[in-house]
């Protein structure tokens, strides 16, 4: 037992010692939420602000009316047509409209290709509203839209917070072993301790321990980074959220293992784990939802971890629903994953360098 | 000359056979290439995107012809496609025999657990209401409505209550044509132009390939350039170096002209792949675009040389390089146009070079108009260059022991 307490306090000690460890944990996820949420939070509603030009008098006064109803974020008026084309090709503002008189003219920004298709949509609203008023017509099929998702998903930004803690927690996992371990093999610090009466399975349980508490903690202060500077809200189920991230930081650990043990080189085994959570970082819904992907690779992300591990963290947050079976499910596989390797890495990974 | 060459010829060899480097230099800008076309290229294209949709229809007793004609024009769009793309979305009905409200209740729980994009109800009562709405010009204050039940944080859920909303239209304006309320020969026509010298709408491969381009040399001159220093330096390569007749400069003189070869390397196998397997379209071929491309390559390099020259180890160069390699791409408008960041945000934006590159090669090739002055994306880069040798030349260290 005193040489697990030692293992801990070392490992802590080294930890809090180590600049990029605690760059790539704490900050890296906080850097990320900022880009992303920045730049990608609402890749499910772009903002979309539309330029308005009047070139003949008449009816201006009902499509007006029709525009302040359409769902943009704002019409902005324009004198003439010559500095509402600038505007859209200055992305001053988003798409514009032109009244002719009969004719409704929309100019679009072809380079605004991942957005246009939003903007097509609005105006094509506009132009049936229209339509239907000026010939005293009014809607006869009455609609009513119903959110049914968990309160606190409304925004993708709320999917996203969830996705990018469940990366760093793969990271973590992944570069304790492959990473952490074959750092302390080449430094010749794993042959040292190995000559000592330490069991290879104690220093393992010390590396996962300071992992869990850390890998926690960091996620709990993304959560709140996140909740701060986007205004997100979050129905966090504790239990689920408490017991979902050890068991996602061991199975990550897990397919550290699994690459220590196939890759035999110790400086390769970090650079595959960078590829590997590269390659799933892209594939698993993380920045962009999984929907806009073509079939086969919707598919494939089904047989990527991390896809799984960002559901369930999506889940335990309170921003997708998912069955509590298929919940508990992830947890037990990802719990299975680190507790069955564990050994196997005591065995295969901690031993001495070959020279 | 020789020994140049021989440097040269041995920065690329190495990077070609490292398998771990062949990846990030030359598989995983491909990989991007692909997966972000794949995903960014198709959206809001009918046929790429396919979603799940439920329909009920509770009123289909009441003798009503309109329930039944909605359900006729969703059956329809579930059906017709181009041969070889997918229909617009797929429709759920309930199977023969099913109770419509145990049908209703487990596919609330497929929208709210994302498996299905949305739920369209046709409630009890419904026909009638239409009818009165017909009959008081669209005035009737009913209880009775369709309802489209969606998840709203669910990107799929979102798109497809769009396309709802869009046949919803359709069908109301039938009905009003029918009843003699509406006449679509009437109706004002909608014209669509575009700004700037583009035509038709630049396709998502068009704007992200040379974005692609800059990311290759930008990692092959973070990651390559203190990679082939600092481990050749660790390991005592470079003091065996300066035991034969090679000096600094023609050693530097090969490291650069190895580097220029890789993305030289590097850029055919991107351009090929995104011009044969993914129809690009966008050319590289004018003078200033390639000048624009060298320049962008040895800014890259610079780059690397600055950080081979603040890191200690090659081990703290390759964490220097990892902390700054994401944030900076991802902050340049490299793969996504960066639109409505905070002051903070936008500041690295300003001072990141690689904003520069992307904005002017993109102005060169055609594809986006230049959101920087031109002056500014070619002067920000030189200003790196040089501030970047300026450093290195002064604090990188060429041998360990020195």
């Amino acid at each position: 037992m005193r040489t697990f307490a030692a293992l801990l306090r070392s490992e802590s000690v080294l930890f809090l010692r180590d600049k990029a460890a605690f760059f790539f944990t704490f900050l890296f996820p906080l850097i990320f939420i900022l880009i992303f949420g920045f730049i990608m939070g609402d890749v499910d509603r772009p903002s979309a602000r539309l330029g308005f030009v009047e070139e003949t008098a008449g009816a201006g006064g009902p499509l007006r009316e029709v525009l302040e109803a359409s769902g943009v974020d704002a019409v902005l008026e324009f004198q003439n047509e010559a500095s509402l084309r600038d505007a859209v090709l200055a992305r001053g503002i988003e798409f514009a409209l032109l009244w002719e008189g009969d004719a409704l003219e929309f100019v679009y920004n072809p380079n605004r290709m991942q957005e246009n298709y939003a903007f097509q949509q609005i105006a094509d609203g506009i132009v049936d509203a229209f339509n239907l008023r000026s010939q005293g017509a009014q809607p006869v099929l009455p609609i009513e839209r119903i959110h049914v998702g968990t309160e606190a998903s409304t925004r993708w930004l709320n999917q996203m917070v969830p996705g990018i803690i469940a990366f760093s927690i793969l990271a973590s996992g992944l570069f304790a072993v492959s990473g952490h371990l074959t750092g302390m093999k080449e430094r010749g610090t794993l042959d040292r301790l190995l000559v000592t009466p330490m069991s290879p399975l104690a220093l393992l349980a010390a590396i996962g321990a300071v992992r869990l508490v850390i890998v926690y903690l960091s996620t709990l202060v993304t959560l709140g980074v996140s909740v701060l500077i986007f205004q997100l809200s979050f129905r966090v189920d504790w239990l689920a959220y408490t017991v979902l991230i050890p068991a996602a930081t061991l199975g990550m650990m897990g397919f550290g293992t699994i690459i220590a043990l196939v890759v035999r080189r110790p400086s390769s085994a970090g650079n595959v784990a960078n590829i590997l959570a590269m390659v799933m970082m892209f594939l698993s819904g993380i920045y962009f939802p999984i929907e806009f992907m073509p079939r086969f690779l919707r598919t494939f992300s089904q047989v990527l971890p991390l896809r799984h591990l960002a559901e369930a963290l999506r889940f335990a947050t309170g921003v997708s629903d998912m069955s509590p079976m298929r919940f508990w499910i992830i947890v037990a596989c990802l719990f299975g994953l680190g507790l069955a390797l564990f050994p196997i890495l005591a065995r295969y990974a901690v031993r001495p360098q070959r020279s | 000359m020789t020994d140049i060459l021989l440097i040269a010829v041995n920065h690329v060899v190495t990077a070609v056979r490292e398998k771990v480097t062949l990846f990030w230099f030359l598989i995983f800008p491909v990989f991007l290439l692909v997966i972000l076309s794949l995903i960014f290229g198709q959206i809001g294209q009918e046929g790429q995107i396919s979603f799940e949709i439920s329909l009920a229809n509770e009123d289909a007793g009441s003798g009503s012809p309109f329930p039944a004609m909605i359900e006729f024009v969703f059956d329809e769009v579930a059906t017709t496609a181009d041969p070889g793309k997918e229909p617009l979305f797929r429709l759920r009905r309930p199977a023969s025999g099913e109770e419509i409200h145990d049908f209703v209740a487990s596919e609330l729980i497929a929208v709210r657990r994302g498996r299905r994009a949305a739920l369209v109800v046709l409630p009890e009562g419904l026909g009638r209401e239409i009818e009165a709405q017909l009959a008081s010009g669209g005035t009737h204050v009913g209880e009775t409505a369709l309802e489209i039940h969606y998840s709203e944080g669910n990107a799929s859920s979102a798109m497809a209550v769009s396309i709802i909303d869009q046949i919803l239209a359709g069908i109301d304006r039938e009905i009003l044509a029918r009843a003699g309320a509406y006449d679509a020969s009437r109706a004002v026509p909608q014209r669509t132009t575009t700004v700037g010298s583009a035509t038709e709408e630049t396709p998502y491969v068009n704007f992200l390939l040379p974005g692609i381009v800059l990311m290759g040399f930008f990692t092959t001159g973070l990651f390559g350039i203190p990679g082939a220093i600092l481990f050749s330096r660790d390991q005592g390569v470079l003091r065996r170096y300066w035991v034969t007749p090679l000096d600094v400069p023609r050693f530097l003189g090969g490291l650069a002209l190895g580097h220029i070869s890789l993305c030289v390397l590097q850029f055919a196998v991107v351009f090929l792949v995104g011009r044969l397997a993914l129809g690009a379209t966008v050319s590289f071929a004018g003078v200033a675009t390639v000048l624009y491309l060298l320049l962008a390559v040895i800014t890259f390099m610079a780059f690397g040389f600055l950080i081979a020259s603040v890191a200690k180890t090659a081990n703290s160069g390759m964490a220097i390089a990892n902390i700054l390699n994401m944030p900076m791409m991802f902050l340049s408008g490299l793969f996504f146009p960066i639109t409505g960041l905070p002051f903070f945000l936008r500041a690295i934006v300003y001072v990141n070079p690689v904003s520069y590159l992307a904005d002017g090669l993109r102005a060169a090739v055609g594809v986006d108009v230049a959101a920087f002055p031109r002056l500014a994306a070619v002067l920000v880069p030189i200003g790196w260059i040089l501030a970047s040798t300026a450093i290195a030349a002064w604090r990188l260290r060429w041998d360990v022991s020195r």
